[in-house]
């Protein structure tokens, strides 16, 4: 009984070992990487409720793309437009090319940081379907 | 006539239950009849669920628009060839199709006969009845796959254009074939333990099963990150998606689950740890439904109002609690018998390559799930970004590629170095050190010293590979090449895993340099202007205006030179689909072994006197690299799988 005793202990103490380290190596990482990879994620109506705490940093924000809003300049690769969200606009600005399936009435997430001049300048545009690969219900 | 395929399928559900308490009490009272009934049920399952199946196809085929799937995601100038895509587009569809894979795994499990295996196979037989009883009643109750339209239309609404692509096609039944295999090693794990038949864990049933499943599953992901690139027009294979992940988390811990089963067979520890990876295993293949059924918002992929995400996690719930209380209940079965093996030794090796596969698949975890949670918990909304994974997941796997390198030259629990191995650990130092050295000198960045790094695993496996065929030339007076496939075939276990490795190397190789050396540049040209990336000249050259029934397309001739030598032309091209009212561009791709060119027409407006048009290049090296790497990842899994049963089949390096 004692010898199994012993032996159970022994075994539960490499369990104990191998769960630190995996623990430990977890948390490390985490903690090294977690700070600089983290964004809020705001609506455009959160957005300006607390725009002075969120401006000038990198932020997600998600609205609906107005439909006449959008302006394209091909030679400048420069894409303008406006999101719209409980009630509020955004200006967006973008440089790069239009990414597929962008057009008015997307809903969209756009990343990057709010100026004081009243634009976002956005690095990433991430368009939002959950209905990208499904057909919306007809019925 | 639709509704005789739900028909069949509720009726399948009592004959599911049927199997499972036939083969439960057939086990416990050792009853032969039982059993018997067991199988015919198990049988029957899968000829109603198949019955179901043909019908479901059958009005795909004949487009009739009156049944919802059809007229969700088929149309009448949708090709043939992809009705099936157009089946595992829709939410209940692909859950359907998964769940048949399962009653067909289950009859290729009972069908043969295994003589004095039965209570192993009764337990396992009823176990996947189950599983099936649950995607069954998804289908059936969840969302009716056979739900007529309640005002049918003239024409489908077609199948997204993204999706009519080879890659699509195969991409979902890989992984869901992989998915079902990996159910069908639980079920086997769970029932040796249920049937006190712990030696079987490591047996051939197992192995093969989860060799399979795995390899599959790895393929289906490759398969996925092809079609990505070279359909989705970003230039990248891997965004950190939460359905990217919810493909590669399962597979990572399928990858620990075999490594630890190759310590197990070998000597008889690392029960409980083998026990309870393949049942996070099994439960991390539902963590892709659940986020592509909307758990979990994913912007890549999702189906739109899909009921099942609180089904799925109350089963995924169920399968730990009920797995841990088996533990706890069996705990006596699967005492360790052996002494643990010195840290330097082949297990030791084993073990933290284990642990660094835990380890890696946790931080992806948290990395998907954490926003969800904190969300959820009443916290702000964030979001993580790529930058999250990379940091911490390259460090992991690089680690990871280093045990590729030493594992082959430690020996099964000793801990002196294999006579081979001991003159190459001075190799290894001098290549640690000048990657240490690139890093702190500054010569180059960090990943210049991770491709070192990759060449150490390969150096090593080739040098096993050239000692052992030069040593069977020389005693057997074979060729070289003779050689070297007779010691594949030796040790196939050992070869097969081998060749995989260096799969993943390759590919490891392709990941690193293409993320980190590509070039890449948006462009608006007028037609006769163009453009320089890197070594290549695009010259702008036409702009071709086609139109279908389909779609009305531009297509661009780019003419390239390399070196100011003309190479070809490629063909990117954008195109408006009419069922869709949305633009879709087809990227063209030039693929040389060093670097791929890669061209997409993101912008056009149609108009034929201004046929100015973006386009977006990139250049992306060693791209070719990473399918080549599925290739060899592919032939080093067939071999392992090919493997007689034997107590050596453990030895996979």
């Amino acid at each position: 009984m004692g010898f199994r005793l012993k032996k159970y202990v022994i075994m539960k103490k490499r369990y104990l070992i191998g769960g630190g380290i995996i623990l430990i190596a977890v948390v490390y990482l985490l903690y090294l990487s977690f700070g600089s990879s983290v964004s809020y994620y705001v609506t455009v109506s959160e957005f300006f409720s607390r725009s002075e705490e969120l401006s000038e940093t990198n932020v997600r924000v998600a609205g609906k793309v107005v439909d006449t809003s959008i302006e394209w300049d091909a030679d400048d690769l420069e894409l303008a437009f406006i999101i719209t969200e409980g009630g509020r606009d955004m200006r967006i600005v973008y440089h790069g090319a239009q990414p597929s399936g962008f057009r008015g009435g997307t809903s969209i997430l756009v990343e990057g940081k709010y100026n004081n001049e009243g634009v976002f300048r956005a690095s990433q545009l991430i368009l939002k379907c959950p209905s990208k690969y499904e057909s919306i219900d007809i019925e | 006539m639709i509704e005789t395929g739900r028909i069949a399928l509720i009726i399948a559900l009592p004959v599911a239950v049927f199997s499972v308490l036939a083969s439960v009490i057939g086990a416990r009272a050792a009853s032969g009849r039982l059993y018997q009934n067991a199988r015919y049920g198990i049988l029957t399952v899968f000829g109603l669920y198949t019955l179901a199946l043909a019908l479901i196809l059958y009005v795909f085929f004949t487009r009739d628009f009156s049944v919802r799937i059809v007229a969700e995601h088929a149309s009448r100038d949708l090709p043939d060839l992809y009705i099936l895509s157009a089946l595992y587009a829709d939410k209940a569809g692909s859950m359907f199709l998964w769940g048949w894979l399962i009653s067909l795994f289950s009859v290729l499990l009972v069908f043969p006969a295994r003589g004095n295996r039965q209570s192993i196979i009764s337990y396992a037989i009823a176990i996947l009845a189950v599983i099936e009883a649950f995607y069954i009643a998804l289908v059936t109750f969840g969302v009716n796959i056979f739900a007529q339209h309640s005002s049918p239309p003239a024409d489908g609404f077609g199948l997204n254009p993204l999706l009519q692509n080879l890659g699509m096609l195969i991409h979902p039944p890989l992984l869901y074939i992989g998915f079902a295999g990996l159910a069908v090693v639980f079920a086997l794990v769970v029932a040796a333990l249920i049937s006190r038949d712990s030696g079987t864990l490591g047996n051939g049933l197992v192995r093969r099963w989860a060799l399979f499943a795995w390899c599959t599953l790895g393929i289906g992901n490759l398969v996925g990150m092809w079609w990505s690139y070279n359909e989705l027009g970003w230039g990248g294979y891997w965004a950190w998606d939460p359905v990217e992940n919810a493909g590669l988390m399962p597979w990572l811990l399928g990858t620990a689950f075999l490594h630890s089963m190759a310590v197990r067979g070998r000597r008889n520890y690392l029960q409980v740890w083998s026990f309870c990876l393949i049942v996070f295993t099994f439960v991390f293949t539902l963590v892709s439904p659940f986020i592509t059924h909307g758990g979990i918002e994913s912007p890549l992929h999702g189906f739109y109002g899909s009921p099942f995400p609180p089904f799925i996690l109350t089963v995924m719930i169920v399968v730990v609690i009920g797995s841990m209380v088996l533990l706890y209940v069996r705990r006596r079965d699967l005492k360790s018998e052996a002494k643990p093996a010195p840290f330097v030794s082949r297990e030791g090796a084993f073990l933290i390559t284990n642990i660094a596969l835990v380890v890696l698949v946790s931080v992806i975890f948290i990395g998907t799930v954490l926003p969800r949670i904190v969300e959820v918990l009443g916290g702000a909304k964030i979001a993580l970004d790529r930058s999250f994974f990379d940091k911490t997941c390259g460090p992991i796997m690089l680690l990871l590629v280093l045990l590729m390198g030493v594992c082959p030259l430690l020996g099964w629990g000793k801990m002196i170095w294999k006579s081979a191995g001991r003159n190459l650990i001075f190799f290894f130092l001098a290549v640690i050190v000048i990657a240490a050295a690139i890093l702190i000198s500054g010569i180059g960045n960090w990943y210049i010293a991770a491709v070192v790094l990759c060449g150490l695993p390969l150096f090593v496996i080739f040098r096993e590979w050239w000692r052992g065929s030069v040593a069977r030339h020389r005693n057997q007076g074979i060729n070289y090449v003779g050689a070297f496939f007779s010691l594949i075939n030796s040790n196939r276990a050992r070869y097969g895993g081998f060749l995989a490795h260096v799969g993943i190397v390759i590919i490891a190789l392709g990941v690193i340099v293409s993320s980190f050396y590509n070039i890449e540049r948006t462009v608006t040209l007028d037609i006769g202007e163009s453009m320089r990336a890197g070594k290549y000249e695009l010259y702008y050259d036409e702009l071709i205006f086609k139109q279908d029934n389909v779609k009305v397309s531009a297509v661009a001739d780019i003419l390239v030179s390399e070196h100011d030598k003309s190479v070809g032309i490629m063909r990117p091209s954008y195109a408006y689909w009419f069922s869709y009212g949305d633009f879709f561009a087809e990227v063209a791709v030039r693929t040389t072994a060093a670097e791929d060119l890669f061209v997409s027409l993101v912008w056009t407006d149609f108009d034929p006197e201004d046929r100015s048009a973006t386009f977006r290049v990139l250049v992306n090296p060693l791209i070719v690299w990473i399918w080549t790497g599925g290739v060899f990842f592919l032939i080093g899994g067939a071999v392992a799988i090919a493997s007689p049963d034997k107590p050596s089949s453990g030895d996979k390096g």
